[in-house]
């Protein structure tokens, strides 16, 4: 190899390090299948481009202040007759800036009775939790709150 | 790597009717590693381990399906609600990103 062409590699192999690594941290150990990471290409990919309305029959019960960033409690009640016609769908539990945006996807059916589902996730830093409804009829509802973290649970 | 994790389901609440919606919560005992942090012991960056899908059924048909990333918290607890249709036997079939299968079942005895 001769040296010009050696050095042209090492420079661009460089770049393309420096500007991956520290954004892309988690996708080194990355499950197969791929994780969207930053939370408006969660959002695309779960809406497909569709428009997304905040609502409020969505009841998001989050602490305002969590103590501990790595277990933090998420509910999300959703208002729905859960019957076949109109039903709750999936709720995606979405955080702001989490190195990987998502946290839950759950595919509700009306043998649930009620568009209800709790968990707890872990949070980075200071930042909002998401919850993004699908209802049967193809439309999406958002609801989100800030919740202000001392420790973060991430690292 | 198919060792058997502890694992509980709980229904709430403990006495329940056909026709009432209960709430079936789940909870595991997992790492649930973020493939970020260092073991103390070895200084080595321990790899990402969290569950990646979690089946809740009713008598083999499934009534809610999951996807979950490493952002839900170590021992990760899930919550839904279930319309008692009747007597059966919940199972919840989970699957973590190296491949380890698990399930947990309980009878749902519903009285009167």
């Amino acid at each position: 190899m001769k040296r010009r062409n050696f050095l042209k590699s090492i420079c661009a192999a460089s770049a393309v390090a420096a500007t991956v690594s520290p954004s892309l941290l988690l996708a080194k150990d990355a499950p197969k299948g791929g994780n969207i990471l930053s939370y408006d290409a969660a959002v695309a990919a779960i809406t497909g481009g569709k428009a997304v309305t905040d609502s409020a029959k969505i009841k998001l019960t989050v602490p305002e202040i969590a103590e501990n960033g790595a277990v933090v409690p998420v509910k999300v009640n959703v208002e729905s007759p859960m019957t076949d016609a109109d039903h709750v769908k999936a709720i995606h539990v979405l955080t702001t800036k989490n190195g990987n945006s998502r946290c839950a996807d759950v595919m509700l059916t009306p043998l649930n009775g009620k568009g209800y589902f709790a968990t707890r996730v872990k949070l980075g830093g200071t930042q909002d939790v998401v919850a993004l409804v699908e209802m049967s009829d193809g439309s999406f509802l958002r609801a989100a709150k800030p919740v202000k973290v001392t420790i973060g649970g991430c690292g | 790597m198919a060792e058997a994790r502890k694992s509980m389901i709980k229904i709430k609440p403990k006495k329940f009717k056909v026709g009432d919606t209960v709430k079936v919560d789940f909870i595991v005992i997992h790492p649930m590693d973020t493939g970020l942090k260092k073991d103390k012991k070895t200084g080595k960056i321990k790899p990402a381990h969290f569950i990646d899908s979690i089946t809740f059924s009713l008598d083999g048909k499934p009534f809610t399906t999951m996807k979950v990333w490493e952002t839900v918290s170590t021992n990760p607890y899930f919550s839904v609600n279930l319309k008692v249709p009747g007597k059966g036997k919940i199972t919840v079939d989970y699957t973590d990103n190296t491949g380890e299968k698990n399930s947990k079942s309980k009878k749902l005895k519903p009285k009167g």
